[in-house]
């Protein structure tokens, strides 16, 4: 007789037939095989079955299962034990999900972030904040339900395993990725934060400190970093607006100076106003003849002046307003430097990523916001420490920048030094033919730009007439463990291809099942991206209105890391060491973009192919494979895997080869790509060597690259450069002290140098 | 930041900070990436200015 039954916590409970009956009755039904008084006969010969086992003892949960398991199949009801077992595979699946989370959230709280690699993932959230810490919570939390409840099972098999990874999982049933915000468009008319209204912003001032806000208000809506492709545009329009205003209220005072006259605001407005209608022109910082004439002429008339009196007070009230414009824009761009690496969001955890795109703009007041903003990010932070966000990127074009005599050719090698100094800008090649073959000269719309480390949005098969940057992100991405799928393959080619066809049809309906969630959303669940018209068409939408159309203009991406290993596993070597590899390296991308072009086409969406950057990727896979394969020489016999199509970084190559090698791939991978040139600190502050780096990178047909060099700095005497063991400026080892004595020598020297509490 | 007296020397215990590029973003210190990057950042050569192939 069984009286009573051990609960899986260890507590004893009653035995209670009438629930084994009514598991299976659940059963039965979902299957639609069998009733309740067939019900009954099962749970009676399970409970037999029991006694004849553990007779006066009790029996556990487990064992009663099984028994039920057993007792359904001798019965005959198949699918109704199918549907028994599912729900108790499923069942323990939550329960594991949840002791995993719990263990989880325990390290989340009570680990130190220093010690703790998983609050190390990503890397800009300071795991030992309450904020920090909240978000992270919050993600796990998310990701054990998206798991859960929205993946089919195959897809979390393979993610958690390791075939696949899926980006942002923690916001799957949330939002998408990324948005290059068009900030004209945004400005155009003022536009609404969802926690007030602003006016359309009327000084460089407000337009850099609306574009920061912009960048932070629609983080909140995506997931991803947030990037603007016309930064030089945009604050052009605002440089000219304030010096439209500096301009007036020079000639106003010089006017009343030189006259000795008390108040003329009214009478040069009006002059002012009537040479802007009848030129059809405004003052600009080079303003026209035609417009300079018709001023210079009301002037004499008005003041009774001779034109050489009236062109004088005139060309010094266009060098002074020029003055006040270079100060105000100045300012504005450290304001936007500063205010982008000190603003919090996400619930205070991290400082929004982002992305400013800029280089092509030639007008004199985009060239003055670009040469203001490169020298806001050489002079760095208040005690000159180098800018972490936002990323700058500098668009190169030939016939604009790239060659003397271009306009911009001056603000092309400005970046380059700046750029040997602080790490930023980055450069995209917009002569590549992958970006040639969208640029359209005096429509920045179709200059190629670059969001975050790397996304890049330009191809659209949803709609082929709207093949631009602007207003336009990733939705989603999700990246394929290749040299997994290189080691299963056993060198053979055929069986490889074979799966990596299997493995991206996979992913291609995984992102088709988020984009199904994404595509269910609403306006209102995204304000300012949809609600402010900030994504392409979204300005045609109402508030209650679905969103699925219009997020076919975003990209869904397949990503990859480890060609390197993968050509290893596969053939023996990798891209870097023979001509012969580079072809199978090729042949693998190639594969993989033809495959995300013909699911293009069928689909009618814009599936793309990812060189997936992989922060807390390249660890993951890895160690998942070598707990499988142990560690292969050249394959899992390191830390982490290489960046998608890079040449392994600890493979001797110089940097025009590394070029040279990479760049085609670029072509190939249309969601987004990056090359990286490692120099000594020696050579990067060599600005003729960069440049050629640089010029090597264009002419090779990369699509986006940058230069790591060392950037060290010595908080205490304020030297940036690169630091050794010892500090070149003030000779101090890591951690030592300088005597107050030396501390105010090399402040004569070097005035700039912090300033420490309590010191002074 | 401590608070450092006039008497106290300036600099004690105080390190370098190395900025470095992560996938894209520069991450001011090396304290809070992960234990794969860190190893992928040590493992790093230089990439001579040699122009033969």
């Amino acid at each position: 007789m069984i009286h009573s039954i051990i609960k899986r916590d260890g507590r004893v409970v009653l035995y209670d037939q009438q629930k084994i009956a009514a598991a299976i009755v659940r059963s039965m039904t979902a299957a639609a095989d069998g009733d309740a008084a067939d019900a009954a006969r099962v749970a009676n010969d399970v409970q037999r079955e029991l006694e004849a086992t553990f007779r006066e003892q009790s029996p556990n949960i487990e064992a009663i299962q099984d028994a039920v398991e057993r007792q359904l199949m001798n019965h005959g009801f198949n699918a109704a034990a199918k549907a028994y077992i599912l729900y108790r595979a499923n069942r323990t699946r939550a329960r594991e999900a949840n002791t995993s989370l719990m263990k989880t959230i325990d390290e989340i709280t009570n680990a130190d972030a220093r010690k703790s690699d998983m609050k190390r993932d990503n890397a800009n959230i300071d795991g030992n904040t309450a904020m920090g810490s909240m978000l992270q919570i919050g993600a796990a939390g998310a990701k054990a339900y998206n798991e859960m409840y929205l993946l089919r099972p195959e897809h979390a098999r393979a993610y958690r395993e390791g075939d696949i990874h899926i980006h942002d999982f923690d916001f799957y049933s949330l939002t998408t990725t990324c948005c290059q915000i068009d900030i004209l468009r945004l400005f155009h008319g003022g536009f609404s934060t969802g926690h007030g209204y602003l006016r359309e912003p009327q000084s460089i001032q407000s337009y850099a400190a609306l574009a920061a806000i912009a960048i932070q208000s629609n983080q909140n809506d995506q997931h991803g970093g947030q990037s603007i492709p016309n930064f030089d545009y945009g604050m052009a329009e605002g440089v000219a607006k304030t010096y439209r205003k500096a301009f007036y209220r020079r000639l106003r005072d010089i006017v009343e100076d030189f006259l000795e006259l008390p108040d003329e605001d009214e009478a040069i407005r009006a002059l002012l106003a009537e040479a802007e209608a009848q030129t059809g022109e405004t003052p600009r910082l080079e303003s026209s003849e035609v417009f300079l004439t018709a001023v210079t002429q009301k002037l004499c008339r008005q003041y009774s002046l001779s034109e050489d009196d009236a062109r004088r007070l005139l060309n010094r009230a266009c060098d002074r307003a020029a003055k006040k414009t270079d100060r105000d824009t100045k300012q504005a761009m450290e304001g936007f430097v500063h205010n982008l690496n000190t603003m919090h969001s996400r619930a205070g955890a991290q400082t929004p990523f982002s992305s400013i795109n800029y280089g092509t703009d030639t007008s004199p007041e985009g060239r003055m916001a670009i040469r203001n903003v490169l020298l806001a990010l050489d002079a760095g932070l208040g005690h000159g420490e180098t800018c972490i966000f936002p990323i700058h990127i500098f668009k190169v074009k030939e016939g604009v920048n790239y060659n003397p005599g271009d306009p911009n050719y001056d603000l092309f090698r400005l970046s380059c030094k700046v750029s040997a100094r602080r790490l930023f800008p980055n450069f995209t090649f917009l002569d590549s033919p992958f970006n040639l073959q969208y640029y359209v000269p005096g429509h920045p719309e179709t200059e190629v730009a670059t969001m975050g480390c790397r996304t890049r949005v330009m191809g659209n098969v949803y709609d082929p007439s709207r093949q631009i940057a602007y207003s336009r992100g990733n939705l989603s991405f999700t990246s394929i463990n290749l040299p997994r799928l290189a080691i299963e393959s056993q060198g053979d080619e055929q069986v490889f291809y074979g799966k990596l066809r299997d493995m991206m049809e996979m992913v291609s309906q995984q992102l088709l099942d988020r984009f199904e969630i994404q595509a269910s959303k609403h306006v209102y669940n995204y304000p300012f991206l949809m609600g402010q018209g900030v994504w392409l068409d979204s300005d045609g939408l109402n508030l209650h209105d679905q969103v699925r159309e219009v997020l076919k203009h975003g990209t869904l991406s397949i990503g990859f890391i480890g060609l390197a290993e993968t050509l290893t596993a596969l053939y023996g070597h990798h891209h870097g060491e023979s001509a012969a590899m580079q072809e199978k390296g090729l042949e693998i991308i190639g594969f993989m973009r033809d495959f995300c072009d013909a699911k293009s086409q069928k689909m009618r969406m814009n599936f793309t192919l990812l060189a997936t950057p992989a922060e807390g990727l390249s660890g993951r896979f890895l160690r998942l494979d070598q707990k499988r394969y142990g560690k292969l020489p050249g394959i899992t016999d390191r830390e982490y895997y290489t960046n998608s199509f890079h040449i392994p970084v600890w493979f001797p190559i110089s940097a025009y080869e590394k070029i040279r090698l990479e760049a085609p791939y670029h072509a190939l991978c249309n969601a987004g790509h990056i090359s990286y040139v490692e120099l000594d600190g020696d050579t990067a502050r060599n600005v003729e060597a960069f440049e050629s780096v640089v010029r090597c990178m264009h002419d090779c047909g990369i699509g986006y690259g940058s230069i790591n060099h060392p950037v060290d700095r010595d908080p205490v005497c304020g030297y940036v450069g690169i630091i050794g063991d010892v500090c070149p400026r003030c000779g101090r080892h890591e951690g030592e002290e300088i005597p107050p004595e030396r501390v105010e020598e090399l402040r004569k020297l070097y005035p700039e140098m912090p300033a420490f509490q309590g010191i002074e | 930041m401590t608070i450092k007296s006039n008497q106290e020397k300036l600099g004690q215990g105080v390190g370098f900070e190395r900025i470095r590029r992560i996938t894209g973003y520069l991450v001011g210190t090396m304290d809070k990436w992960n234990d794969a990057k860190r190893a992928e950042e040590r493992d790093r050569v230089k990439h001579s200015m040699k122009k033969d192939a």
